[in-house]
């Protein structure tokens, strides 16, 4: 066993996973639970997927991934903001929505093949010592989102537009004193996390596997929303959250190699355990850090 | 689906979406998947005709409607109950497949030769129990943890379908299966009655509706149950007047699971007779589904569970006469559901 | 509100009730369960299979996966082209459960006298509706269990395994090769063991590693369980999916060598791939039907289990990727011609698990039955089998 061969792997497992809880993360601090997460990743994968077929060119994939995950996730927005359904069935139901619509529109695509994102090796930096094959040998959309991160963290701790957002889901009052909407600024944040969603199932057809199946994503997209919680709804702590959650696929793959006598379903559940595990373990003192806008949605009144 | 729509709830509406609402839910989502059949190359009308007529043009299909809609009433009820009580339980897939894991080891290991009438009763309570065993760690999670149940709900249906497949294929697998990964066949005497040779139909559609009757009652008619819609209105309210929210929520959720475990006792001694990696999939969100549509009423998603076993019966012959994918059914499904839900917030029964 | 709900209370539970009641006044004359009720009613006055105006096809997965389900698919291609009187109903995704026993009674419902259940799960439920139906013929892929209008068939697939395990032991420079399969049942596990005595019988120090990723057909995972043994020093993979094409691309990205299965697909790795194993069954699927409806089913080669070999031409090896060396093609067709003639059986004992213990006697003639019940890897495989 090899750790850097493990880091890597958790990189690798974890981009997609880490794409969708920074898309939650972006709608949750507007105060908006999305569990439809599953179904814009899906959304996502096979809109890029299909638009690399017909254009052959995988950023422009990634974009129309991008913008199908924003479409389901508007469907969700409406739901919940403007007809006020329950945010949790609504998410399931565009989740259920999207798996069929997927596979029924995705038929034609399952043979076809791409020439998808590539991993590029950055020249000097990839080959330091350790840090170059784990960090600098990967393809583009992954390190786009290791710069996202940062990115995300600066425009929601650092500028207006991150205040007003955050204001959203906690005292919506402070919105309306800047002079904006809280309903629009809703609109406008699950749309956007929509589309990092939708930009994770890209990173998950057209750059890891270059394959489209229907089902693809397996619960990576209700993984995300565990993590967004995990996270405490801050970009670099879902980033560890993701790599945890990969490092864990990647360590159960490394584990069966070894032939240990462990019956591969233990090893194929750890990944879901240490989520439930992590999530226990933080969620205790994280109810404070809530946005208080969710708090309705997770512990109010759901029955309705 | 007009007449689903609870009176009551039709109050302080206006007028035109008191009328208007009830047909919205039942057309529009028939109307949209018409459209995108039409736009498949298939004929709406004809299609809708064959799909009736396979669940309801003779017994048998009738039958297979029944016996699809009975699991999805438990795992509605699963999911009504802590709706009740402001909860959101989507582990009804786990806590199924945990409940029908225990039913299965017991049922081959423990009562391979006691008679039906000892074995039936206790495999029942045995499929309660595997069923609470597995809402527990979700309950457990939300009152010491807080943990939101819905996350934890989800992802233990992973665990449990590992679960599932860790047993069949090691401890439990069946020595005369040619080592494939089925579980031992349960003794004759513990599969549920069937009612004719012609049809799989069995009494574990008696079993639901019983359940359904006594939730519906426990909820409307009792103050325990006027506690849990208190509790599921307004926790803090529940607070205030001095309810345990927490223990009561603990309580319903470890109920649901144990209705979602007789669902899985059902599914193994009524029809499969044995554990499979897959047995009972998707019954769990199915019967959520139901239970969303029917906005929570226990009574109410007996009739939902049985238009949703409809259009999964009818399915088959949808595939089949119009080549169409297995997956439009589940896009019809989430139509009618995206229609429900755009009519907006009900008030709590 | 309550008015009605005390009404719905009222009649569901004398629903309830009355069902009950039902059920226990006929339990006197019915059984318990349904396989044991269901006796073959009349003699079927016409050999089961004859006079439908359907075939049923049955798939566990999506039917294009470029995989299993595909290979099955063709089959049924062909049968639809070569009766065109007969309409062809598909069913796919069928999971492997009692679900399936109500799709078989629909596709008789629709006319189906011959039924194609393609996957091992589905070999109970065609054995409980068979018996509900003996004027319907089934053709069970894979199965081992028959009954009067049931048979089973298959393709020693492990033979054209076997010959690939010899180019792949050949043409890797580590002697690692890697087996990226889905769950631990024994086709799979037979094809790995298959796999790992042709490597091995060219290269004494060749072991295979297998991973098991838990699904039939998710190429996430799959993705991750080559790059991860890519990084192990595998240099050549192989599997056991019913989507193939992710391991293929990421090994042919990877710079890794590519062996095929369920299908030819050199077109996705131009630079790695060695070659396939793959299912020949649209002649034999029509050849079975034809048996079928002439009503010659009984004493026919398919009552029982037939077992399509290399020499039938059921199971094939496809032609070899551009950089295998000549010396290497030589090899396998010797071997191949041995396998046809039957001079050459990799499983005539004695035949010995990971751990050493003797599995098949030496001496010991093959058997059908042991042979696709494996639950063991043979030595020089890497991987662990849940006990």
């Amino acid at each position: 066993m090899n750790g850097i061969d493990i880091g890597t792997g958790a990189i690798r497992a974890g981009t997609s996973v880490l794409y969708a809880s920074l898309g939650e993360l972006i709608a949750e601090r507007a105060g908006v639970v999305n569990l439809g997460t599953e179904g814009c990743m899906l959304g996502g994968a096979l809109g890029a997927f299909a638009v690399t077929v017909w254009s052959g060119n995988p950023w422009l994939g990634a974009l129309a991934g991008g913008i199908s995950g924003s479409v389901l996730a508007l469907i969700h927005a409406f739901l919940v903001i403007t007809r006020k359904a329950n945010a949790l069935a609504s998410g399931l139901t565009v989740m259920f929505f999207a798996i069929g619509l997927t596979s029924f529109l995705g038929r034609g695509f399952v043979n076809k093949q791409i020439h998808g994102f590539e991993p590029i090796s950055i020249p000097l930096l990839s080959k330091i010592p350790f840090l170059g094959p784990l960090l600098f040998q990967h393809d583009g959309l992954t390190y786009l989102s290791m710069l996202l991160v940062p990115t995300l963290w600066f425009l929601l701790f650092k500028t207006r537009l991150g205040v007003i957002l955050r204001a959203t889901g906690e005292r919506e009052e402070v919105v309306y004193t800047y002079g904006f909407s809280p309903k629009w600024i809703r609109y406008g944040a699950v749309m956007a996390g929509g589309f990092l969603t939708g930009i994770g199932g890209a990173q998950l057809s057209t750059a890891y596997t270059h394959t489209w199946v229907e089902n693809m994503t397996q619960g990576k997209g209700i993984v995300a929303v565990a993590l967004v919680i995990f996270a405490a709804w801050k970009p670099a702590r879902a980033m560890l959250g993701a790599y945890l959650f990969g490092g864990a696929q990647a360590l159960q793959l490394v584990v069966q190699q070894q032939g240990y006598e462990i019956s591969p379903f233990l090893l194929f559940m750890t990944p879901y355990v240490i989520t439930l595990l992590a999530l226990f373990l933080v969620a205790r003192k994280q109810r404070s850090q809530m946005p208080e806008g969710l708090s309705k949605v997770f512990n109010g009144a759901g029955g309705g | 689906m007009s007449i689903l729509l609870p009176v009551e709830r039709r109050m302080g509406k206006p007028k035109w979406e008191v009328m208007l609402a009830p047909a919205l839910v039942v057309l529009a989502p028939l109307l949209a998947f018409a459209l995108f059949l039409l736009a498949s190359g298939v004929n709406p009308i004809t299609l809708y005709g064959t799909m009736l007529k396979s669940t309801f043009g003779d017994w048998y299909g009738f039958g297979e409607v029944v016996i699809k809609a009975t699991p999805f009433i438990l795992t509605a009820l699963a999911a009504s109950l802590p709706a009740k009580a402001g909860m959101i339980n989507v582990g009804g897939e786990g806590q199924l497949a945990i409940g029908a894991l225990a039913v299965t080891a017991v049922g081959v290991y423990l009562l391979p030769s006691v008679p039906g009438w000892i074995g039936v009763p206790i495999l029942v309570l045995v499929g309660a129990l595997g069923g609470a065993l597995w809402a527990s760690v979700a309950a457990i999670g939300k009152v010491k943890g807080k943990m939101n149940e819905t996350i934890t709900t989800l992802l233990l249906n992973y665990i449990a379908y590992f679960t599932i497949g860790f047993f069949v294929h090691s401890l439990l697998k069946d020595p005369a299966s040619f080592n494939w990964p089925f579980s031992k066949e349960l003794a004759g005497q513990l599969r549920l009655l069937t009612f004719s040779s012609a049809s799989r139909v069995h009494v574990g559609i008696g079993i639901a509706l019983i359940l359904a009757a006594i939730v519906w009652f426990l909820i409307t008619q009792t103050r325990l149950g006027f506690r849990i819609r208190v509790v599921g209105g307004n926790v803090l309210a529940a607070k205030r007047a001095g309810l345990k929210d927490t223990k009561i929520q603990f309580w319903v959720l470890i109920a649901a699971g144990a209705i979602a475990g007789i669902a899985g006792m059902i599914e193994i001694t009524g029809i499969e007779g044995r554990l499979r990696p897959t047995t009972g999939m998707n019954y769990g969100y199915l019967g959520f589904l139901a239970s969303w549509m029917a906005w929570n009423h226990p009574l109410w998603l007996i009739a939902t569970s049985f238009i949703i076993g409809m259009i999964s019966v009818a399915g088959n012959s949808l595939e089949m006469n119009s080549g169409l994918p297995a997956s439009s059914v589940q896009i019809l499904m989430a139509l009618v559901l995206f229609a429900i839900l755009a009519v907006g917030r009900r008030k709590q029964a | 509100m309550r008015k009605v709900g005390r009404k719905l209370a009222l009649i569901s539970s004398s629903l309830a009730f009355m069902f009950t009641f039902v059920a226990c006044s006929s339990s006197t004359t019915s059984t318990t369960s349904p396989e044991t009720t269901a006796a073959p009613s009349q003699a079927a006055s016409a050999a089961a299979g004859t006079g439908g105006k359907a075939v049923g096809f049955i798939f566990v997965g999506a039917k294009d996966d470029y995989g299993y389900n595909q290979a099955a698919y063709i089959g049924s291609q062909a049968v639809e082209k070569a009766f065109p009187n007969l309409k062809v109903l598909r069913s796919e995704n069928v999971p492997e459960t009692a679900e399936a026993e109500r799709v078989m009674e629909e596709m008789i419902r629709n006319g189906a006298k011959i039924i194609f259940p393609t996957s091992y799960g589905h070999l109970d439920p065609a054995l409980n509706v068979a018996k509900r139906h003996p004027d319907v013929l089934f053709y069970h892929q894979g199965g081992l269990k028959t009954a009067e209008n049931l048979g089973t068939y298959f393709g020693t697939i492990w033979e054209p395994v076997y010959l690939a395990g010899i180019a792949a032991g050949k043409m890797s420079k580590s002697g690692k090769l890697g087996y990226i399969v889905s769950v631990p049942i024994p086709q799979v596990l037979l094809n790995v063991n298959a796999f790992e005595m042709g490597a091995k019988s060219v290269n004494p120090s060749a072991t295979t590693t297998v991973v098991f990723t838990g699904s039939w057909c998710d190429p996430a995972q799959q993705a991750n369980a080559a790059n991860s043994m890519i990084d192990q020093g595998i240099d050549v993979l192989s599997q056991h999916q019913d989507c193939t094409k992710t391991v293929i691309e990421t090994a042919e990205r990877r710079g890794a060598l590519s062996v095929g299965y369920h299908a030819e697909a050199s077109v996705l790795a131009p630079k790695g791939w060695i070659t396939s194993s793959i299912w020949n069954w649209s002649d034999l699927y029509v050849d079975m039907v034809k048996t079928g409806v002439e009503g010659k089913f009984k004493g026919s080669k398919y009552d029982g289990k037939y077992r399509g070999q290399l020499k039938d031409n059921v199971v094939q090896l496809t032609s070899f990727g551009s950089q295998v060396p000549d010396d290497v093609k030589k090899l396998v067709d010797k071997s191949k011609a041995e396998l046809v003639a039957g001079t050459l059986n990799p499983f005539n004992g004695p035949v010995k698990d990971q751990k050493g213990a003797v599995k098949i006697e030496a001496g010991a003639k093959l058997e059908l039955d042991k042979l696709e019940a494996t639950d063991y890897f043979v030595e020089g495989v890497i991987g662990s089998i849940p006990k």
